[in-house]
Protein backbone atom coordinates (compact mmCIF):
# COMPACT_ATOMS: atom_id res chain seq x y z
CA UNK A 1 0.00 0.00 0.00
CA UNK A 2 1.34 3.42 -0.85
CA UNK A 3 1.62 5.60 2.22
CA UNK A 4 -0.68 8.61 2.73
CA UNK A 5 2.39 10.42 4.08
CA UNK A 6 5.87 9.83 2.77
CA UNK A 7 7.52 9.29 -0.59
CA UNK A 8 8.50 5.93 -2.03
CA UNK A 9 10.18 7.41 -5.11
CA UNK A 10 13.71 6.85 -3.84
CA UNK A 11 13.08 3.11 -3.36
CA UNK A 12 11.98 2.66 -6.95
CA UNK A 13 15.08 3.97 -8.69
CA UNK A 14 16.80 1.54 -11.06
CA UNK A 15 20.36 1.93 -9.82
CA UNK A 16 21.96 -0.51 -12.23
CA UNK A 17 20.63 0.27 -15.66
CA UNK A 18 21.08 -1.00 -19.21
CA UNK A 19 24.77 -0.02 -19.09
CA UNK A 20 25.42 -2.71 -16.48
CA UNK A 21 23.39 -5.23 -18.49
CA UNK A 22 25.51 -4.45 -21.56
CA UNK A 23 28.69 -4.68 -19.48
CA UNK A 24 27.69 -8.13 -18.18
CA UNK A 25 27.01 -9.10 -21.79
CA UNK A 26 30.38 -7.80 -23.05
CA UNK A 27 32.35 -9.36 -20.20
CA UNK A 28 30.56 -12.65 -20.93
CA UNK A 29 31.33 -12.40 -24.66
CA UNK A 30 34.97 -11.66 -23.95
CA UNK A 31 35.43 -14.57 -21.56
CA UNK A 32 33.35 -16.87 -23.74
CA UNK A 33 35.22 -16.08 -26.96
CA UNK A 34 38.59 -16.71 -25.30
CA UNK A 35 37.37 -19.96 -23.76
CA UNK A 36 36.16 -21.06 -27.20
CA UNK A 37 39.38 -19.94 -28.91
CA UNK A 38 41.44 -21.93 -26.41
CA UNK A 39 39.22 -25.01 -26.80
CA UNK A 40 39.67 -24.82 -30.57
CA UNK A 41 43.41 -24.33 -30.16
CA UNK A 42 43.73 -27.33 -27.85
CA UNK A 43 41.36 -29.67 -29.63
CA UNK A 44 41.43 -28.61 -33.27
CA UNK A 45 44.97 -27.51 -33.99
CA UNK A 46 47.29 -30.31 -34.97
CA UNK A 47 50.42 -28.50 -33.93
CA UNK A 48 50.18 -26.25 -30.90
CA UNK A 49 52.66 -23.79 -32.40
CA UNK A 50 51.05 -23.60 -35.83
CA UNK A 51 51.45 -20.17 -37.34
CA UNK A 52 48.34 -20.44 -39.49
CA UNK A 53 45.69 -19.71 -36.94
CA UNK A 54 42.20 -21.08 -37.23
CA UNK A 55 39.57 -18.41 -37.92
CA UNK A 56 37.93 -19.25 -34.59
CA UNK A 57 41.13 -18.43 -32.71
CA UNK A 58 41.57 -15.24 -34.69
CA UNK A 59 38.04 -14.05 -34.00
CA UNK A 60 38.28 -15.04 -30.33
CA UNK A 61 41.45 -13.08 -29.81
CA UNK A 62 40.01 -10.14 -31.72
CA UNK A 63 36.66 -10.06 -29.93
CA UNK A 64 37.93 -10.70 -26.39
CA UNK A 65 40.08 -7.58 -25.91
CA UNK A 66 37.73 -5.28 -27.81
CA UNK A 67 34.65 -6.36 -25.86
CA UNK A 68 36.29 -6.35 -22.44
CA UNK A 69 37.79 -2.89 -23.00
CA UNK A 70 34.48 -1.55 -24.30
CA UNK A 71 32.72 -3.14 -21.33
CA UNK A 72 35.15 -1.67 -18.82
CA UNK A 73 34.77 1.76 -20.40
CA UNK A 74 31.00 1.47 -20.07
CA UNK A 75 31.34 0.28 -16.47
CA UNK A 76 33.50 3.23 -15.44
CA UNK A 77 31.31 5.67 -17.35
CA UNK A 78 28.27 4.36 -15.48
CA UNK A 79 29.78 5.15 -12.07
CA UNK A 80 28.25 8.14 -10.35
CA UNK A 81 31.78 9.56 -10.14
CA UNK A 82 33.70 8.04 -13.06
CA UNK A 83 36.91 9.96 -12.35
CA UNK A 84 37.22 8.43 -8.89
CA UNK A 85 37.37 4.88 -10.33
CA UNK A 86 41.05 4.65 -9.30
CA UNK A 87 39.90 3.83 -5.77
CA UNK A 88 38.95 0.43 -7.19
CA UNK A 89 42.62 -0.12 -8.03
CA UNK A 90 44.20 1.08 -4.79
CA UNK A 91 41.72 -0.49 -2.39
CA UNK A 92 40.88 -4.15 -2.15
CA UNK A 93 38.06 -5.77 -0.21
CA UNK A 94 38.27 -9.57 -0.50
CA UNK A 95 34.64 -9.84 0.70
CA UNK A 96 33.37 -7.72 -2.18
CA UNK A 97 32.69 -9.56 -5.44
CA UNK A 98 33.22 -6.25 -7.25
CA UNK A 99 36.73 -6.06 -5.81
CA UNK A 100 37.41 -9.66 -6.80
CA UNK A 101 36.12 -8.84 -10.28
CA UNK A 102 38.62 -5.99 -10.56
CA UNK A 103 41.37 -8.42 -9.55
CA UNK A 104 40.28 -11.02 -12.15
CA UNK A 105 40.06 -8.33 -14.85
CA UNK A 106 43.51 -6.98 -14.00
CA UNK A 107 44.94 -10.46 -14.54
CA UNK A 108 42.75 -11.41 -17.47
CA UNK A 109 42.90 -8.31 -19.67
CA UNK A 110 46.73 -8.09 -20.11
CA UNK A 111 47.05 -11.81 -20.91
CA UNK A 112 44.28 -11.49 -23.50
CA UNK A 113 46.05 -8.51 -25.08
CA UNK A 114 49.32 -10.46 -25.33
CA UNK A 115 47.51 -13.46 -26.82
CA UNK A 116 45.96 -11.13 -29.41
CA UNK A 117 49.38 -9.68 -30.31
CA UNK A 118 50.73 -13.18 -30.87
CA UNK A 119 47.87 -14.27 -33.08
CA UNK A 120 47.94 -11.10 -35.16
CA UNK A 121 51.73 -10.89 -35.29
CA UNK A 122 51.86 -10.95 -39.10
CA UNK A 123 49.39 -8.09 -39.38
CA UNK A 124 51.20 -6.06 -36.76
CA UNK A 125 54.69 -6.34 -38.25
CA UNK A 126 53.37 -4.90 -41.51
CA UNK A 127 53.06 -1.49 -39.92
CA UNK A 128 56.28 0.32 -39.16
CA UNK A 129 54.74 2.47 -36.44
CA UNK A 130 53.92 -0.73 -34.55
CA UNK A 131 57.57 -1.89 -34.60
CA UNK A 132 58.15 -1.63 -30.84
CA UNK A 133 55.33 -4.14 -30.47
CA UNK A 134 57.22 -6.46 -32.80
CA UNK A 135 60.17 -6.72 -30.44
CA UNK A 136 57.77 -7.22 -27.54
CA UNK A 137 56.16 -10.08 -29.46
CA UNK A 138 59.62 -11.59 -30.07
CA UNK A 139 60.29 -11.44 -26.35
CA UNK A 140 56.95 -13.10 -25.57
CA UNK A 141 57.69 -15.79 -28.14
CA UNK A 142 60.95 -16.57 -26.37
CA UNK A 143 58.76 -17.75 -23.48
CA UNK A 144 57.04 -20.31 -25.69
CA UNK A 145 58.01 -23.19 -23.43
CA UNK A 146 55.55 -21.78 -20.89
CA UNK A 147 52.82 -21.32 -23.51
CA UNK A 148 50.61 -24.15 -22.34
CA UNK A 149 50.83 -23.07 -18.69
CA UNK A 150 49.91 -19.50 -19.63
CA UNK A 151 47.01 -20.80 -21.69
CA UNK A 152 45.69 -22.83 -18.76
CA UNK A 153 46.06 -19.75 -16.60
CA UNK A 154 44.17 -17.66 -19.17
CA UNK A 155 41.43 -20.30 -19.29
CA UNK A 156 41.09 -20.10 -15.49
CA UNK A 157 41.02 -16.29 -15.61
CA UNK A 158 38.37 -16.38 -18.36
CA UNK A 159 36.24 -18.78 -16.32
CA UNK A 160 36.53 -16.36 -13.37
CA UNK A 161 35.54 -13.36 -15.51
CA UNK A 162 32.66 -15.31 -17.06
CA UNK A 163 31.22 -16.34 -13.71
CA UNK A 164 32.07 -13.44 -11.38
CA UNK A 165 29.34 -11.32 -12.97
CA UNK A 166 26.87 -13.91 -11.70
CA UNK A 167 28.36 -13.90 -8.21
CA UNK A 168 28.30 -10.09 -8.31
CA UNK A 169 24.51 -10.27 -8.42
CA UNK A 170 23.94 -13.44 -6.39
CA UNK A 171 25.88 -11.99 -3.44
CA UNK A 172 23.02 -9.58 -2.69
CA UNK A 173 20.43 -11.16 -0.42
CA UNK A 174 18.40 -7.96 -0.56
CA UNK A 175 17.40 -8.87 -4.13
CA UNK A 176 15.55 -12.20 -4.23
CA UNK A 177 15.79 -12.75 -7.98
CA UNK A 178 19.59 -12.38 -7.92
CA UNK A 179 20.28 -14.22 -4.68
CA UNK A 180 20.47 -17.65 -6.30
CA UNK A 181 23.48 -19.98 -6.34
CA UNK A 182 22.51 -21.04 -9.86
CA UNK A 183 22.91 -17.55 -11.36
CA UNK A 184 26.72 -17.68 -11.81
CA UNK A 185 26.44 -21.02 -13.64
CA UNK A 186 23.66 -19.63 -15.83
CA UNK A 187 25.82 -16.61 -16.68
CA UNK A 188 28.93 -18.69 -17.37
CA UNK A 189 27.00 -21.09 -19.60
CA UNK A 190 25.37 -18.31 -21.56
CA UNK A 191 28.67 -16.48 -21.93
CA UNK A 192 30.25 -19.59 -23.45
CA UNK A 193 27.25 -19.75 -25.76
CA UNK A 194 27.76 -16.12 -26.76
CA UNK A 195 31.48 -16.79 -27.24
CA UNK A 196 30.72 -19.56 -29.73
CA UNK A 197 28.23 -17.35 -31.56
CA UNK A 198 30.45 -14.30 -31.78
CA UNK A 199 33.47 -16.32 -32.91
CA UNK A 200 31.51 -17.96 -35.70
CA UNK A 201 29.99 -14.62 -36.68
CA UNK A 202 33.28 -12.71 -36.78
CA UNK A 203 35.07 -15.69 -38.33
CA UNK A 204 32.56 -15.86 -41.18
CA UNK A 205 32.68 -12.15 -41.79
CA UNK A 206 36.41 -11.39 -41.49
CA UNK A 207 38.47 -14.57 -41.66
CA UNK A 208 36.62 -16.65 -44.23
CA UNK A 209 39.83 -17.90 -45.86
CA UNK A 210 41.06 -19.66 -42.72
CA UNK A 211 37.73 -21.18 -41.72
CA UNK A 212 37.90 -24.86 -41.07
CA UNK A 213 34.49 -26.53 -41.47
CA UNK A 214 35.57 -29.16 -39.00
CA UNK A 215 36.04 -26.57 -36.28
CA UNK A 216 32.69 -24.98 -37.17
CA UNK A 217 31.12 -28.38 -36.75
CA UNK A 218 32.97 -28.83 -33.47
CA UNK A 219 31.61 -25.50 -32.26
CA UNK A 220 28.06 -26.19 -33.39
CA UNK A 221 28.08 -29.47 -31.44
CA UNK A 222 29.46 -27.56 -28.46
CA UNK A 223 26.75 -24.93 -28.94
CA UNK A 224 24.09 -27.63 -28.94
CA UNK A 225 25.41 -28.98 -25.65
CA UNK A 226 25.64 -25.52 -24.09
CA UNK A 227 22.07 -24.64 -25.07
CA UNK A 228 20.85 -28.00 -23.78
CA UNK A 229 22.58 -27.16 -20.49
CA UNK A 230 21.32 -23.60 -20.32
CA UNK A 231 17.64 -24.46 -20.81
CA UNK A 232 17.39 -26.79 -17.79
CA UNK A 233 19.62 -24.43 -15.78
CA UNK A 234 17.14 -21.60 -16.30
CA UNK A 235 14.40 -24.03 -15.25
CA UNK A 236 16.33 -24.96 -12.11
CA UNK A 237 16.94 -21.26 -11.43
CA UNK A 238 13.22 -20.47 -11.31
CA UNK A 239 12.19 -23.71 -9.62
CA UNK A 240 14.72 -22.87 -6.91
CA UNK A 241 13.11 -19.46 -6.48
CA UNK A 242 9.61 -20.98 -6.32
CA UNK A 243 10.77 -23.33 -3.58
CA UNK A 244 12.26 -20.34 -1.73
CA UNK A 245 8.82 -19.59 -0.32
CA UNK A 246 7.31 -16.31 0.82
CA UNK A 247 8.36 -13.23 -1.07
CA UNK A 248 10.94 -15.13 -3.12
CA UNK A 249 8.20 -17.28 -4.70
CA UNK A 250 6.01 -14.28 -5.41
CA UNK A 251 8.94 -12.41 -6.95
CA UNK A 252 9.66 -15.34 -9.28
CA UNK A 253 5.99 -15.57 -10.26
CA UNK A 254 5.78 -11.84 -10.95
CA UNK A 255 9.02 -11.82 -12.94
CA UNK A 256 7.72 -14.61 -15.18
CA UNK A 257 4.19 -13.35 -15.67
CA UNK A 258 4.03 -9.54 -15.37
CA UNK A 259 4.33 -6.96 -18.09
CA UNK A 260 6.98 -6.36 -20.67
CA UNK A 261 9.80 -8.00 -18.77
CA UNK A 262 8.06 -11.38 -18.76
CA UNK A 263 7.70 -10.94 -22.52
CA UNK A 264 11.42 -10.20 -22.79
CA UNK A 265 12.10 -13.45 -20.96
CA UNK A 266 9.72 -15.77 -22.79
CA UNK A 267 10.04 -14.30 -26.26
CA UNK A 268 13.58 -12.93 -26.16
CA UNK A 269 15.56 -15.18 -23.85
CA UNK A 270 13.74 -18.50 -24.34
CA UNK A 271 12.29 -18.07 -27.85
CA UNK A 272 14.91 -16.14 -29.80
CA UNK A 273 17.90 -16.87 -27.58
CA UNK A 274 17.54 -20.61 -26.98
CA UNK A 275 14.79 -22.36 -29.00
CA UNK A 276 15.54 -20.69 -32.36
CA UNK A 277 19.31 -21.44 -32.17
CA UNK A 278 18.51 -24.95 -30.98
CA UNK A 279 16.39 -25.51 -34.08
CA UNK A 280 18.98 -24.05 -36.48
CA UNK A 281 21.86 -25.98 -34.92
CA UNK A 282 19.99 -29.27 -35.12
CA UNK A 283 19.03 -28.48 -38.72
CA UNK A 284 22.61 -27.62 -39.69
CA UNK A 285 24.10 -30.67 -37.99
CA UNK A 286 21.46 -33.02 -39.40
CA UNK A 287 21.85 -32.00 -43.01
CA UNK A 288 25.65 -31.58 -42.71
CA UNK A 289 25.24 -28.36 -44.64
CA UNK A 290 26.78 -25.40 -42.93
CA UNK A 291 24.85 -22.86 -44.88
CA UNK A 292 26.07 -19.38 -44.05
CA UNK A 293 22.54 -18.07 -43.65
CA UNK A 294 21.64 -20.71 -41.05
CA UNK A 295 24.78 -20.13 -39.11
CA UNK A 296 24.48 -16.35 -39.17
CA UNK A 297 20.86 -16.57 -37.99
CA UNK A 298 21.94 -18.89 -35.23
CA UNK A 299 24.76 -16.68 -34.04
CA UNK A 300 22.74 -13.46 -34.12
CA UNK A 301 19.86 -15.09 -32.24
CA UNK A 302 22.19 -16.46 -29.57
CA UNK A 303 23.83 -13.07 -29.04
CA UNK A 304 20.50 -11.26 -28.82
CA UNK A 305 19.23 -13.87 -26.35
CA UNK A 306 22.29 -13.58 -24.12
CA UNK A 307 22.02 -9.78 -24.08
CA UNK A 308 18.31 -9.98 -23.25
CA UNK A 309 18.98 -12.47 -20.45
CA UNK A 310 21.35 -9.97 -18.78
CA UNK A 311 18.90 -7.15 -19.37
CA UNK A 312 16.01 -9.17 -17.96
CA UNK A 313 17.86 -10.29 -14.84
CA UNK A 314 19.21 -6.79 -14.11
CA UNK A 315 15.85 -5.06 -14.44
CA UNK A 316 13.52 -7.75 -13.07
CA UNK A 317 15.76 -8.09 -10.01
CA UNK A 318 15.46 -4.40 -9.17
CA UNK A 319 11.76 -4.08 -10.04
CA UNK A 320 10.38 -7.19 -8.33
CA UNK A 321 11.64 -6.93 -4.77
CA UNK A 322 8.77 -8.71 -3.00
CA UNK B 1 34.67 1.09 25.95
CA UNK B 2 32.80 0.49 22.71
CA UNK B 3 29.21 1.67 22.73
CA UNK B 4 26.19 -0.47 22.02
CA UNK B 5 23.86 2.10 20.55
CA UNK B 6 20.19 1.38 20.19
CA UNK B 7 17.35 3.45 18.80
CA UNK B 8 13.87 2.36 19.81
CA UNK B 9 10.83 3.53 17.86
CA UNK B 10 7.57 3.03 19.72
CA UNK B 11 4.77 2.66 17.17
CA UNK B 12 2.22 3.18 19.95
CA UNK B 13 3.48 6.66 20.77
CA UNK B 14 4.12 7.91 17.22
CA UNK B 15 1.50 10.34 15.91
CA UNK B 16 3.02 10.73 12.44
CA UNK B 17 3.87 14.43 12.89
CA UNK B 18 7.10 14.11 10.80
CA UNK B 19 9.02 16.38 13.16
CA UNK B 20 11.83 13.78 13.07
CA UNK B 21 11.83 13.85 9.28
CA UNK B 22 12.03 17.67 9.19
CA UNK B 23 14.69 17.82 11.92
CA UNK B 24 16.79 15.30 9.96
CA UNK B 25 16.55 17.35 6.78
CA UNK B 26 17.58 20.54 8.57
CA UNK B 27 20.39 18.95 10.54
CA UNK B 28 21.91 17.10 7.58
CA UNK B 29 21.03 19.36 4.63
CA UNK B 30 19.18 16.55 2.89
CA UNK B 31 18.33 17.67 -0.67
CA UNK B 32 14.77 17.82 -1.90
CA UNK B 33 13.24 14.58 -3.10
CA UNK B 34 15.37 12.19 -1.05
CA UNK B 35 15.12 11.12 2.57
CA UNK B 36 17.52 9.85 5.21
CA UNK B 37 14.53 9.35 7.44
CA UNK B 38 10.81 9.39 6.93
CA UNK B 39 7.81 7.97 8.72
CA UNK B 40 5.42 6.30 6.34
CA UNK B 41 1.85 6.70 7.46
CA UNK B 42 -0.68 4.19 6.17
CA UNK B 43 -4.30 3.46 6.96
CA UNK B 44 -4.97 -0.15 7.66
CA UNK B 45 -8.04 -2.29 8.18
CA UNK B 46 -11.56 -2.27 6.77
CA UNK B 47 -14.10 0.45 7.63
CA UNK B 48 -15.20 0.97 10.37
CA UNK B 49 -12.28 -0.89 11.96
CA UNK B 50 -9.52 1.34 10.77
CA UNK B 51 -6.14 2.03 12.27
CA UNK B 52 -3.13 4.14 11.49
CA UNK B 53 0.23 2.55 11.01
CA UNK B 54 3.52 4.40 11.38
CA UNK B 55 6.67 2.96 9.94
CA UNK B 56 10.11 4.52 10.37
CA UNK B 57 12.18 4.22 7.19
CA UNK B 58 15.86 4.87 7.74
CA UNK B 59 19.20 3.14 8.04
CA UNK B 60 18.92 0.61 10.87
CA UNK B 61 22.69 0.53 11.56
CA UNK B 62 23.26 -3.21 11.23
CA UNK B 63 25.87 -4.92 13.36
CA UNK B 64 26.42 -7.18 10.34
CA UNK B 65 26.01 -4.66 7.51
CA UNK B 66 25.76 -6.07 3.97
CA UNK B 67 26.56 -2.62 2.57
CA UNK B 68 30.03 -2.71 4.14
CA UNK B 69 31.02 -6.17 2.93
CA UNK B 70 30.08 -5.44 -0.70
CA UNK B 71 31.86 -2.07 -0.92
CA UNK B 72 34.88 -2.50 -3.23
CA UNK B 73 36.77 0.56 -1.97
CA UNK B 74 36.10 0.50 1.76
CA UNK B 75 34.18 3.79 1.47
CA UNK B 76 31.32 2.13 3.29
CA UNK B 77 32.74 1.18 6.67
CA UNK B 78 31.85 0.30 10.23
CA UNK B 79 33.29 2.26 13.14
CA UNK B 80 34.48 0.81 16.45
CA UNK B 81 31.08 1.60 17.93
CA UNK B 82 29.45 -0.50 15.21
CA UNK B 83 28.03 2.50 13.36
CA UNK B 84 28.04 2.33 9.58
CA UNK B 85 29.39 5.40 7.82
CA UNK B 86 30.50 6.46 4.33
CA UNK B 87 33.82 8.09 3.43
CA UNK B 88 32.58 10.52 0.81
CA UNK B 89 35.94 10.94 -0.89
CA UNK B 90 36.40 7.19 -1.43
CA UNK B 91 32.89 6.56 -2.71
CA UNK B 92 32.87 5.97 -6.46
CA UNK B 93 29.06 5.79 -6.52
CA UNK B 94 28.98 2.30 -8.00
CA UNK B 95 25.64 1.87 -6.21
CA UNK B 96 26.47 -1.71 -5.14
CA UNK B 97 25.74 -0.87 -1.47
CA UNK B 98 22.38 0.69 -2.35
CA UNK B 99 21.36 -2.59 -3.98
CA UNK B 100 22.79 -4.66 -1.13
CA UNK B 101 20.77 -2.88 1.57
CA UNK B 102 17.62 -4.86 2.46
CA UNK B 103 16.17 -1.74 4.15
CA UNK B 104 16.55 0.56 1.11
CA UNK B 105 18.19 3.06 3.42
CA UNK B 106 20.72 4.39 0.96
CA UNK B 107 20.29 6.85 -1.85
CA UNK B 108 22.38 9.09 -4.08
CA UNK B 109 22.66 12.67 -2.89
CA UNK B 110 21.78 14.44 -6.15
CA UNK B 111 23.90 17.49 -5.28
CA UNK B 112 27.12 15.71 -4.28
CA UNK B 113 26.59 12.58 -6.38
CA UNK B 114 27.68 10.31 -3.54
CA UNK B 115 25.83 7.63 -1.63
CA UNK B 116 24.28 8.88 1.58
CA UNK B 117 22.21 7.64 4.49
CA UNK B 118 21.41 8.20 8.17
CA UNK B 119 24.50 8.53 10.37
CA UNK B 120 22.69 8.93 13.72
CA UNK B 121 23.87 12.56 13.20
CA UNK B 122 27.33 11.37 14.16
CA UNK B 123 29.44 14.36 13.10
CA UNK B 124 27.17 17.16 14.20
CA UNK B 125 25.59 15.69 17.33
CA UNK B 126 26.45 12.16 18.47
CA UNK B 127 30.19 12.79 18.60
CA UNK B 128 29.35 15.68 20.98
CA UNK B 129 27.30 13.35 23.18
CA UNK B 130 24.01 14.74 21.82
CA UNK B 131 21.12 12.54 20.70
CA UNK B 132 20.39 12.34 16.97
CA UNK B 133 18.23 15.24 15.73
CA UNK B 134 15.16 13.02 15.19
CA UNK B 135 15.26 11.79 18.77
CA UNK B 136 15.78 15.25 20.23
CA UNK B 137 12.66 16.68 18.57
CA UNK B 138 10.28 13.75 18.96
CA UNK B 139 7.16 15.27 20.50
CA UNK B 140 5.83 12.11 22.14
CA UNK B 141 9.08 10.37 23.12
CA UNK B 142 8.29 7.70 20.56
CA UNK B 143 12.01 7.73 19.75
CA UNK B 144 14.51 6.72 22.42
CA UNK B 145 18.22 6.55 21.87
CA UNK B 146 21.17 5.48 23.99
CA UNK B 147 23.70 2.87 24.96
CA UNK B 148 22.12 -0.48 25.93
CA UNK B 149 25.32 -1.59 27.61
CA UNK B 150 24.62 1.09 30.28
CA UNK B 151 22.20 -0.67 32.63
CA UNK B 152 20.42 2.51 33.66
CA UNK B 153 20.01 4.10 30.25
CA UNK B 154 16.47 4.70 29.07
CA UNK B 155 16.92 2.31 26.13
CA UNK B 156 18.25 -0.47 28.37
CA UNK B 157 15.31 -0.15 30.73
CA UNK B 158 12.85 0.00 27.85
CA UNK B 159 14.50 -3.04 26.25
CA UNK B 160 14.00 -5.05 29.45
CA UNK B 161 10.37 -4.01 29.73
CA UNK B 162 9.09 -4.19 26.18
CA UNK B 163 9.00 -6.72 23.39
CA UNK B 164 11.28 -5.36 20.70
CA UNK B 165 11.02 -6.20 17.03
CA UNK B 166 14.09 -5.95 14.83
CA UNK B 167 13.26 -5.28 11.18
CA UNK B 168 13.98 -8.21 8.85
CA UNK B 169 15.69 -10.02 11.74
CA UNK B 170 15.69 -13.27 9.75
CA UNK B 171 18.42 -11.82 7.52
CA UNK B 172 20.87 -11.80 10.42
CA UNK B 173 21.85 -8.17 9.93
CA UNK B 174 21.33 -7.39 13.65
CA UNK B 175 19.93 -3.86 13.39
CA UNK B 176 20.51 -1.25 16.11
CA UNK B 177 17.19 0.37 15.26
CA UNK B 178 14.20 -1.58 16.54
CA UNK B 179 10.58 -0.94 17.27
CA UNK B 180 7.89 -1.64 19.79
CA UNK B 181 5.00 -2.91 17.65
CA UNK B 182 1.54 -1.36 17.88
CA UNK B 183 -0.52 -3.12 20.54
CA UNK B 184 -3.84 -2.26 18.91
CA UNK B 185 -4.14 -4.33 15.79
CA UNK B 186 -6.49 -4.09 12.86
CA UNK B 187 -7.21 -6.63 10.19
CA UNK B 188 -5.01 -5.71 7.29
Amino acid sequence: MSPMWGSTAQYEVIHWSWAIAVYLFLAGISAGSIIVALLVKWNRHERSNSSIWDAMIKSGTLVAPVSILAGLFLLVADLGRPLSFYWLLIRFNPLSVMSLGVLFLLIYTPIVLVFTLLVFERTIVKYTWLLPLGSFIEWVKSLHSYAKTIEYFLMAAALCVGSYTGFLLSALYAIPLWNSPVLPIVFLTSSISSGIAVNILIGLVFFKSTINTESIKYLLVLDLRVIMTELPLLGIFFVGLFYGGGEVSSVAKAALSHGGLALVFWLGVIGIGLLLPLATVILALRSHVYRVRYILTNATAVLLGVLLLRYYIIYAGQIYLG
Amino acid sequence: MAKAYRLIFDENLCIGCQACNVACRLENDVPEGVYRLQVHVTTQGVFPHLGMHFERRSCVMCDEPPCVSVCPTGASFQSKDGLVHIHESQCITCKYCILACPYHARFINPLKNVVEKCTFCFDSRLSKALDPACVSVCTTEALRFGDVSQENSAVAMLSRKETLLFPKAHLGTKPKVCFIPARKGVKV
